[in-house]
């Protein structure tokens, strides 16, 4: 009962800590600030499906956060090659166009 | 005896990942939120999914095991990828402190604090 009790809190206090993530989504000053809080709230949100995994014994919540772990990390790095270099990949180097001189 | 480190798991993710959230919303500029974004955030994660697992499930262990294998490997990587972002787009160093040891002159508002 206790611990069912401790893991429902927990479920609560991480949806709060959610809630303060998305807020400094809203309100981050740079858009780089704006993708670390994007990353900390799936950070967050995957340590609230493991909480509910743990709450009700079952393992379907994990395959959601692992599967959004995976999404998270791909988003966040092309999101951040875009926005340093703005192009998500390096460019091969193309061959000079025209004859060779 | 599983339930109480279970719930001193929790308790400890929770407390982790809370200094985390709020290393994001206190410190001045992204450098210095990557710190509480990767570290403490991917810490209290790691804390939260082991007490999920303490049941014994063997689903859920198996499954925890691999979410946390994959943060581990993939969240330095992020970060390091939005820091390198917000280095090429010269965001400044807001700290009172800060040191930029790339050879840029973003510490300081802007004086150059190159290390010699």
């Amino acid at each position: 009962m206790r611990h069912q009790a401790v893991f429902l809190a927990g479920i609560t206090w991480l949806a709060v800590l959610l809630g303060v993530a998305v807020l400094w989504i809203w309100r981050a000053r740079t858009t780089a600030e704006r993708l670390v809080a994007l990353d900390a709230a799936v950070l967050v949100l995957v340590g609230l499906l493991g909480l509910v995994a743990g709450e009700e014994q079952r393992s379907y919540p994990l395959d959601a956060a692992g599967a959004l772990a995976l999404l998270s990390f791909v988003s966040t790095l092309a999101a951040a090659r875009y926005l340093g270099d703005r192009r998500p990949f390096e460019q091969p180097d193309r061959p000079a166009e025209g004859p060779p001189p | 005896m599983t339930a109480w480190i279970a719930d001193a798991l929790i308790v400890l993710g929770l407390a982790v990942m809370t200094l985390g959230i709020y290393g994001i919303v206190r410190f001045p500029d992204v450098y210095t939120q990557l710190h509480a974004s990767s570290k403490a955030a991917f810490l209290g994660v790691s804390a939260l999914l082991v007490a999920a697992a303490m049941g014994g499930e063997p689903a859920i262990v198996a499954r925890v095991v691999l979410i946390i294998a994959l943060l581990a490997l993939t969240t330095p990587v992020a970060a390091h990828a939005i820091g390198q972002a917000a280095h090429h787009r010269r965001e400044p160093m807001r700290s009172p402190d800060a040191v930029d040891e790339s050879g840029t002159t973003l510490a300081g508002g802007g004086t150059s604090s190159t290390v010699e």
